[in-house]
């Protein structure tokens, strides 16, 4: 590590907390929209924690050389997962101790009275999901998740710095196992947590590719957050010389592969219900055309697939630290915004109009909190994690292919 | 003998090809080649030569091939033009509008990957001055041996540069296993 270079994690910690207790306060002020807000800030910045441990273990999968260096920074960030599980506790106490436990997921609250027809309790459709959706199951579940993710994280992080140490190939070997049962295991929590937390939201609804859109949203959210890494740390001397052009640009391909991998699924899942035109799914694209949930739609049609896509296109933008950080500040904006335009239509009044992002001022203060107090968490956990390892793993067997790796 | 097309030097390693090739590039040559038994890594800056600009015929294909696919879904489904020998003709499917983007989408998609796959190879024959079925390199007595363990470089006489001697000396200079002389 360069002598002038020295991270802060405390600040990243008093950042991030600094957000919780806005939300907090939010939980007492206008508890509905800080709730929502709080989600969509957790299941954000997870989803960027969870498409790290993808990468990490796509890596380790297929064996690769070019990503030894990017694998490290990767490894920092997921030890973020298990903060992210603590962080899931203030919703459980919300739904379960607080006055109205549907407040975020509806069918919690079988009173709640459904706009037309009836009460949660009363509903068909309910009652036949209740076996999946009852919250016991449901909170058993979201332990499960974190609890899988944790461990694969723990297991990664362990292998890779004590192969630092003692520079033992079993290390590797161990983490290529762990990556074969890893992808299956954490697709299918991953999968999971997007029905309980995203699709629950509106019980009525579902979707067979929500699950590889949640997956195609955290490779992009990570990539992009991957792309600033490598940028800052060019930038500020300690992967100085060490990480290449050639590098960047595999990253920025893989973020540009993901950016069509994702129009193709969120396509898919609109263009199925538009066909099929059965009222029982259509209804969410309708709230989704609601007021100004109308242009956000547009705008991540053309901002968050057409533009990035004639962005990256192009070779000399893709081997540009500047312009690469643009494009993932881009990215994670737009990701953000997807997030909120998956989440926030299913928000709706007693007459069952749709939530509107902006009808009240003050809910931007609970929309920013959300994201500042988990990220200010992941970011504190990667600086801390960086700080106690090695800056490249100097003694991973694919170590020298890795930074022989050029145009 | 017949005319002179150039003249071919023979190296035994990649290294030594790859030092050569940067020499040659560095003297100012423009028409010259190697040939080599497998893709030698970092041999296009070796040569100075730029990104390929297939990519350009690509993008060109691609986007003929979306406005294609959605023109004539519009044309056959939701317009009433006359064109010679065709007519469109206003019809519903399943209860949807005449004409949305929505279901010409996937057909345009994938006329987009098959234009700019034509347009890919199209452009790659273009650039590459393709087809050509002879080439003066392969009457060259050793030339079978570059597609098992030795390393072509040669310098075509069309080059501003070229000069029998000097060019030859060259050559020598670059310590190659032998230099030999192309025939037209």
């Amino acid at each position: 590590m360069s002598a002038d270079f020295s991270p802060n994690p405390k600040k990243w910690l008093l950042i991030g907390v600094a957000g919780l207790a806005v939300s907090l306060i939010g939980f007492f002020v206008d508890t509905q929209i800080a709730a929502w807000s709080y989600l969509i800030g957790l299941i954000f910045i997870t989803s960027i924690a969870i498409g790290m441990l993808f990468l990490v273990m796509i890596h380790h999968i297929f064996d690769a050389q070019w990503s030894v260096i990017v694998r490290r920074q990767a490894e920092h960030y997921i030890s973020a997962l298990p903060y992210m599980g603590i962080l899931f506790i203030p919703l459980f106490a919300l739904t379960y101790f607080g006055k109205d436990q549907g407040i975020l997921w509806l069918w919690m609250n079988d009173a709640a009275s459904l706009h037309g027809h009836g009460t949660v309790g009363t509903d068909i459709l309910y009652q036949k999901k209740t076996w999946w959706l009852s919250e016991g199951f449901f909170w058993g579940r979201a332990i499960f998740c974190f609890v899988i993710w944790s461990y694969f994280a723990w297991a990664f992080r362990r292998n890779s710095f004590a192969q630092d140490e003692d520079g033992e190939a079993k290390h590797t070997f161990s983490s290529r196992k762990h990556a074969a049962a890893g992808l299956i295991l954490v697709a299918l929590t991953w999968t999971a947590a997007a029905f309980d937390w995203i699709m629950s939201l509106e019980y009525h609804w579902y979707s067979t590719m929500f699950g590889v859109w949640i997956f195609a949203s955290a490779m992009r959210a990570s990539l992009a957050v991957m792309l600033l890494t490598v940028a800052y740390l060019v930038a500020k001397g300690p992967l100085k010389g060490i990480l290449n052009t050639k590098h960047l640009h595999d990253v920025a391909t893989l973020a540009f592969a993901f950016t069509v991998f994702w129009a193709y699924i969120t396509f898919s899942q609109y263009f199925l219900i538009w066909n099929a035109n059965l009222p029982e799914e259509t209804f969410w694209y309708n709230d989704r055309e609601q007021g100004l949930w109308w242009p956000i739609s547009m705008l991540l049609i053309f901002g968050y697939f057409l533009f990035p896509f004639l962005y990256m296109l192009q070779f000399p933008l893709k081997t540009n630290y500047k312009s690469m950080t643009f494009m993932a500040c881009w990215l994670l904006s737009m990701n953000l915004l997807d997030g909120y335009f998956n989440i926030l239509p299913s928000l709706k009044d007693d007459h069952g109009e749709v939530f509107q992002l902006f009808s009240d001022p003050t809910n931007i203060i609970w929309y920013i909190s959300g994201v500042v107090g988990a990220g200010g968490i992941l970011l504190w956990a990667y600086w801390t994690s960086f700080q106690k390892t090695k800056i490249i793993p100097i003694r991973d067997p694919r170590i020298q292919e890795c930074l022989n790796h050029n145009h | 003998m017949d005319k002179q097309h150039g003249l071919i030097a023979k190296f035994d390693t990649p290294a030594d090809i790859m030092h050569a090739a940067e020499k040659v590039r560095d003297a100012g040559f423009k028409k010259w080649d190697v040939i080599t038994p497998f893709p030698i890594h970092g041999m296009d800056p070796a040569m100075g030569l730029k990104r390929s600009v297939v990519g350009r015929f690509t993008i060109v294909g691609g986007t003929i091939g979306l406005t294609t696919g959605m023109l004539m879904i519009w044309f056959t489904g939701g317009s009433e033009l006359s064109l010679p020998f065709m007519e469109g003709y206003k019809l519903i499917v399943g209860g949807k509008p005449y004409f949305s983007p929505q279901f010409a989408f996937p057909v345009s998609y994938e006329l987009t990957i098959l234009f700019s796959a034509f347009a890919s190879i199209g452009g790659m024959f273009i650039l590459n001055k393709l087809p050509r079925h002879h080439h003066p390199v392969l009457k060259y007595k050793d030339v079978a041996q570059s597609s098992n363990d030795k390393f072509f470089l040669y310098i075509e006489n069309e080059d501003p540069q070229f000069d029998d001697e000097k060019t030859r000396a060259f050559l020598n200079d670059l310590e190659p296993v032998e230099v030999g002389e192309l025939e037209e």
